[in-house]
Parts: C-alpha cells; structure tokens; sequence
C-alpha cells in the first residue's frame, strides 16, 4: 500500500510538474510517448474538476504516462470544446465533458464545432442521476404536492438552479415540460449556491446530486421529492417515470471524448485504460468517497446513446423555445 | 464543544502537519509571485497530493497554498506594479510607490505583517463565532449583495482620486468592458463583433498586466531613466515604530474584511479597495495615499487575507463551497471521507478543529517564512535596469498567456498596454476601470438574479421581502455625496 502510494505520489508530481511546464525526458517508442492533456470545458473546482483529479492520479498506473488536468472554462462549456476540437487528434488531447454541454447546446445556439461529427467517444466514467429537492420546512411533503401547487399558481414557484440548459435547469425543463407547469426559474453559479437559495428560503425547489446532497439530507435539512433512473435511490422516494416524468431524464453523464479522426488502435488503447479504473482499489474508493458511482462504458456504447440524447434534447429545446 | 477543541489541539501538534503547510506556503508564495499562475491552479494541481496524506496533514497543506498564494501575488505588484490578482490591485496603488523611493523592503515587510496580522485574527474570530457567521451567510442572497457591489462602486468612485467625475467615467468603462461575451443570465452574445475570441469576455490577467505594468515600463524606456524608477534600492527593513503606526488601520481592515468574507460571492477584491478606501478616509492625510503610504500598503492587505477564515464557514457548517477555493477544500475534505455539512461537527469535530487550529498555527509559520525569504525577493529591483526591463515584459507577456493558456490575450495584453499609456498621459486613473470591470459581472448577475426571484415586480419584491437590501440601495447616494464632499476638501488643502 505504502508502495503504491509513493508511485502514485511520485506520478501526480510528475503530472504536476508537467503541469507547470517542465519535461521529465522520459520517452517510448510506442503512443503514448508524452503525457496526455486532459481538458475540462468548465472551472476549477467544479465536479468534474475533482472527479478528474482521481482520475489522473491513478490512470498512469495503466498507460505509463502522466496525464494532466487542463481546465477551459468560458462561453458556457465551447471554449474548451473549441480547443479540442481543433487539436491533433493522436490521442494527447482529450475532453473531459458532460451529455448537455456535448449534445444539448447544438440545438440552442450556433456552435463554432459540430459535437456529433468532431469528436468521438473513448469511455463515460460515470454518471449522476438528479434529484428534486426541497427545504425540509417547505409545505409540499410529495412531489404530486408541489406539481398541485405549481398549477395553482404558474410562475410563482421559485427554482433555483446553476445555470441555462446546465446540469439542474434541463431537468426542470424536462418536468415542466412533461407536467405542463411553469416554474420561475432563477439561475446561481453553481449547484452550491443554488442549495444555499434553497436553504436560506430564497428558493422553494432545487435540483442536486445525491453526492453533494448528503449532507444536507443527514442532518434533516432539505427533503427529496423525486429522482432521476429505473431504481430507487431512496427507499421511500419514487423516481421521475412514477411521477409521470418519463424518457432519459435527469443523468449526467461525465464522458472522455476524443477528436473523431483519432486512429482507433489509440482510442482502444485509452478505452482500455479506463477500463481498468473500474477494477482498481483505490479509484473506486476514492469516488465512492466523493460520493459518484463507476461505471465505465466504452465509445461504441456511448455513442448509441448520444445519438438518443441529441434528439431528445433537440425536441426538449424546441418546445420549450417555441413558446 | 470544548473538548473537542482540546482533543483537537492536541492533534494538530505533529511534526508533519507543519512541515507539509510550511512547503505549501512556500510553494504558494512562489506560484503567487509568478504573474499567470493563480493560487487555484496550485490547489487544482496539488489536490491529489493531499489523497494520500492524513486529512490533518493533506488539508493545511492546501490551505498553506492558499495563504502562501494570496501574499504571492502582492510580490510582483509591490516590486513591478504587476499585480497578478484582482485582490493585489489596491496593494500596487502604494506598494508600487514605496518601491519607487526605494523602500520595496520596508512595502513587503508592511504586506507580510498586515496579511498575517489580519489573516489570524479573522481565523481565530472564525473559530469562535462558527454558528453565528453561519447564520449570517444565510441572510444575504442576491438583492442584498447587488446592493452591497453597488455601494462598493460607489465607494470606490468617490474616494479614488481627486477628479470623481474621471473616476466615474473610468468606472463605467469598467462596467462595459465587463459586458463583452456571453451574457451570464441569457446566453445572449454582447459586443462581440461576432469574434469567438470574445465570447468567453476579457479575461482579467492580461487586462491587470496591461494597465498596470505596460505603462511603467514603458515610462522609463521612453524617458531613458536612469532606472530609478524601475530598479533602485531595496531600503531599510520596517521598523517597529513604522509598524506601530498602522495597527490602528491593521484593525480597522481586518473588521472590513471578515465582514465582507461573511457576504457570499464579494471575495478579496473588495475587501481590499473597501479596507483601502475606509484607512484613506479616515487617516488626516489622505492626500499621501497614492503617494507611497505604508498605511495604504497595510489597509489593503489586511483586509483581502481577512476575507479568508469567513469563507470557510458555509464549507464546514452546510458543505457547500462559495467559491473555487472552497471547493477544492471541499473535493480535498471528501476525499478523506470527512463530509463537511451539519453533521461535520458532531462526528468529527476533534479533527475539524484540528485543522482550524493548524490554520492558526500556519499563520506563524508565514511570518517565518516570509520574513526569511523577503530579502531574497527584493533584491530583484536591485538589477540592472537593461536586465530587468526584458525581464519584467518577458513575465508580462508569459503571464498574460499562462492565464488561459490563448494566444489572443497577448494582443488584449498589448491593447491595454497602449490603452493604459494613454489613460496615463491623459490623467485617467486606471483602477476605476480595473474595479468596475472585476465587480461588474457579479454586480449584473446578481441584478438578474434579483429580476428573475421578483418576477415582475421588483418593487413590490424590494419593499415586501428585502428591505434590507433597499435601505443600503437608499443610503448609497447619500454615502456617495459625503465621501466625494470630503475628498474634494481634503485633496484642495
């Protein structure tokens, strides 16, 4: 264990010292010979910062080179998709994104890349299903109770959410689309401050995570109406399609996409080394601790589901912005 | 509660505790010093280190990063007016002076003393009042920190200089250079030509750079100097009769700034100008701030590192981070399996205390470091100018590419660089502009964020839900008035 922490230690170092600019001389013959960019569209600090983090810290074990986080925030997610996109595609430039950034915004603005023919996938790590979130003083102890009182009173529920067409606000369109309800939909930077408006009374209903709502949801603080997915995440909460919320609703996906004319032999050679995150101690304990499930699905399935979400999200944008 | 802080005492005490945050002090001093390279980029790329350490080692390891960074950036705006953070800016306005007269050391000392000062005491009043500042994070959301920005601007308009009417100009400069991109609430584009370069805004760095150290260096290689300006003596060291003198603003800064670090989204920024402006206010010669005024050195960074220890309350009580900082803190507490949130205290209070108190500890151990390695530091503005000249545009331009990492912001480097030569020759004070520019963004976004909750009726939803928000929206143009009344006074004697 000690052992292996030191290696580890050693390449996050190595990583870090990449990072920062300097070269370690080491090179191979075969891909991958230099250090891998990672580049995030979004800001430090964020879920995928830290989900890549783990990621990076452990992954060179599997492809014997050091792989650095670079993060891109700006113009809702493009700019580092931008950067991506032009980069070479030898396998040294990846993105690390999430499903509305990559499939949604083409059907909301012009975009200076097109998502479905520039990149490809190489693996979802994982993913997080949202759940519907109240304060624990709030008077809607259901779901059927806060949709009742939406209808009551259209506009006069206040939603906080991170962000338009982010993580929190599609699957409140979703709902407000499914159930014929208006919500006033009032944006924060982030999912923190959106908890903290729900908190604090500023808002009546949020969205989050369960990972990052546990805490709250421990000490009796907020109450979960509804969640995302097939299963129950908590015993006495139904999901979304019980509520009459059906279809792909409310899972982010956090996926590694690469330029589309990356040779294959590179990509099954990344894809492999993802792989074999989900078989490795410490990673699953470390994202078990961060509170994200593992499980890591390669590009071929993936796509098949990109192709789902984009007309999905397509019909999604243009119902709500038709009005 | 007490004795958890007992237990916890006991537990901060180890050998590798202090040697890990010793390293991230100094690491984040060296990362601060360097134009480009932000703090949060240290922690970002630092965090996993700390996975593998105990949590009492691997969290004041990061938080000695964080300490080590914010004094870092106030380096090179005291030694070559280049700040390299928004929270640096109202340190260069006197630190940069003190340099020129050939007392850099004494500007550092004055930093290093006031940081720390103001940076413990807010720690400590942290550890202390836990709950209460908990409870009042609760109370602000968006009309109350619109308002809070705006009087901020206000503010600052006024006690600027001596021409408001500039000030105010430059202000508003600020403001619509902040407008440029993507409309935070709308997805709108806004005066971007069409240029995808612009899309994601000005970026900051570039603009700091540009209008702060461009035109320096561009006065002495016009005017052929012989490098007074930019290289001279590093002086004497601060005196203990010289530090005497500030405390009184050391104190008044502090408040300023743990009040303004329990505001959610106002940050160092403004904690700095307000720290500044509240010390040029009250001292009886305001007219020798700008001029090279230790006290302004000491206001102004006292108040951005007491920001500090408030920020971390809504991370430990309810587990959500106010900013990037916090969030990492966050990534690197839940990495250990402590899940800051209600509960944090009743399960592992001991341990939490522990780094609280490791906080406090880590202050000490800056000083030392600090103290030991500002000599080292200062000597860069005894090279020669012919040297330090290419030097100092070499970091520029580095810096300013760093940031992002895009080579547009080179030619927004050169923009501003020519932009603030002219503001300069024109007698336009620049850092109206820099501030309306950084408050501008939030100041807007939380202006709609206030639109969107009154849902039609803003003032309805004013005079129903926030009065608070509107008595400070009603007093600021009367603070405005008197500040400017003032100032117009004591700068015409």
């Amino acid at each position: 264990m000690l052992k292996k922490t030191i290696k580890m230690t050693s390449s996050v170092m190595v990583a870090a010292g990449m990072a920062l600019g300097l070269s370690s001389g080491i090179a191979q013959a075969e891909f991958p010979e230099k250090p891998i960019t990672m580049v995030i569209p979004l800001g430090a600090g964020g879920s995928h910062d830290l989900n890549a983090r783990v990621v990076t810290s452990i992954i060179p074990s599997y492809i014997n080179q050091a792989m650095i986080v670079r993060l891109t925030p700006g113009a809702g997610g493009q700019k580092g998709t931008q950067e991506v996109a032009n980069a070479a595609a030898d396998g040294y430039t990846l993105l690390f994104t999430h499903n509305y950034i990559d499939m949604l915004q083409q059907h909301v603005e012009t975009l200076p890349y097109d998502p479905g023919a520039d990149f490809k996938p190489v693996a979802r790590i994982n993913y997080a299903p949202i759940a519907v979130v109240v304060n624990a003083d709030s008077p809607y102890q259901t779901f059927e109770e806060l949709i009742a009182a939406s209808k009551e009173n259209p506009g006069g529920i206040q939603m906080a959410h991170s962000g338009n067409w982010g993580a929190l606000f599609v699957p409140a369109a979703q709902v407000m689309k499914a159930l014929d309800v208006s919500w006033n939909l009032v944006p924060y930077q982030g999912g923190g401050p959106a908890m903290q408006a729900l908190l604090s009374g500023d808002a009546d209903v949020t969205m989050g995570f369960p990972s990052a709502l546990a805490p709250q949801l421990a000490a009796g603080k907020v109450r979960v109406l509804a969640t995302a997915g097939a299963e129950r995440i908590y015993d006495d909460v139904p999901t979304m399609a019980e509520v009459g919320v059906e279809g792909d609703v409310g899972f982010m996906h956090r996926v590694v996409l690469t330029p589309s004319d990356t040779p294959d032999e590179v990509v099954e050679q990344l894809t492999a080394a993802f792989k074999s995150l989900a078989d490795d101690k410490t990673f699953v304990r470390m994202m078990g601790r961060l509170g994200e499930n593992v499980d890591i699905l390669d590009g071929p399935t993936y796509e098949a589901m990109r192709k789902e979400q984009s007309v999905a999200y397509k019909d999604l944008v243009e119902k709500l912005t038709s009005q | 509660m007490i004795e958890q802080f007992i237990e916890g005492f006991g537990l901060a005490l180890r050998v590798d505790t202090f040697v890990m945050m010793g390293l991230g002090l100094f690491g984040g001093m060296l990362v601060g010093a360097l134009p480009g390279f932000t703090t949060l980029m240290a922690m970002a790329i630092l965090l996993p280190i700390s996975f593998f350490l105990d949590p009492i080692v691997g969290i004041p390891f990061l938080l000695g990063i964080y300490k080590g960074g914010i004094f870092g950036g106030s380096i090179p705006a005291i030694l070559v007016s280049m700040p390299g953070t928004g929270a640096a800016v109202a340190t260069s306005i006197d630190g940069y002076k003190l340099t020129q007269k050939g007392k850099s050391r004494k500007a550092l000392d004055m930093a290093l003393f006031s940081s720390v000062l103001g940076d413990m005491s807010s720690d400590i009043f942290t550890m202390m009042m836990i709950f209460p500042i908990a409870y009042l994070v609760m109370q602000f959301g968006p009309p109350e920190l619109f308002a809070v920005l705006l009087m901020s601007l206000v503010i600052i308009a006024a006690t600027s200089g001596s021409n408001p009417m500039r000030a105010l100009i430059m202000m508003l400069l600020g403001i619509w250079l902040s407008f440029i991109g993507t409309d935070p609430l709308g997805g709108v584009e806004r005066f971007t030509f069409g240029l995808f370069e612009l899309k994601s805004g000005i970026p900051l760095l570039p603009m700091l750079i540009g209008v702060f150290a461009i035109p320096e260096v561009a006065g002495v290689v016009m005017r052929n100097e012989k490098a007074r300006h930019l290289a001279g003596l590093m002086g004497e060291r601060l005196t203990w009769a010289e530090f005497k003198k500030t405390l009184r603003t050391i104190c008044r800064s502090t408040v300023i700034g743990t009040g303004i670090g329990t505001i959610p989204g106002l940050g160092q920024v403004v904690a700095a100008m307000m720290g500044y402006s509240a010390a040029k206010n009250a001292s009886d010669h305001p007219e020798t701030f700008g001029e090279g005024e230790l006290e302004g050195v000491a206001a102004a960074e006292a108040a951005n590192n007491a920001v500090n220890g408030p920020t971390m309350v809504p991370l430990l009580t309810l587990g959500i981070p106010g900013d990037n900082v916090t969030a990492i803190l966050l990534g690197a507490f839940v990495a250990q399996g402590l899940r800051p949130g209600p509960q944090l205290f009743d399960e592992q209070g001991a341990t939490v205390f522990a780094i609280l108190i490791a906080m406090v500890f880590a202050n000490l151990m800056f000083l030392a470091i600090g103290y030991l390695s500002i000599p080292f530091f200062s000597r860069l503005v005894t090279i020669k100018v012919s040297v330090l000249i290419p030097l100092v545009i070499m970091f520029a331009f580095a810096g300013a590419y760093v940031f992002r990492s895009d080579s547009v912001d080179l030619l927004m480097l050169v923009g501003f660089g020519i932009f603030g030569i002219v503001a300069r020759a024109a007698k336009f004070d620049v850092m109206p502009m820099v501030m309306g520019f950084i408050l501008g963004e939030p100041m807007e976004y939380a202006f709609g964020q206030t639109v969107a909750m009154a849902n039609g009726d803003l003032a309805g939803f004013f005079l129903g839900d926030r009065q608070g928000a509107l008595a400070v929206l009603l007093v600021i143009p009367v603070i405005g008035f008197l500040l400017w009344r003032r100032m117009r006074k004591t700068v015409a004697h």
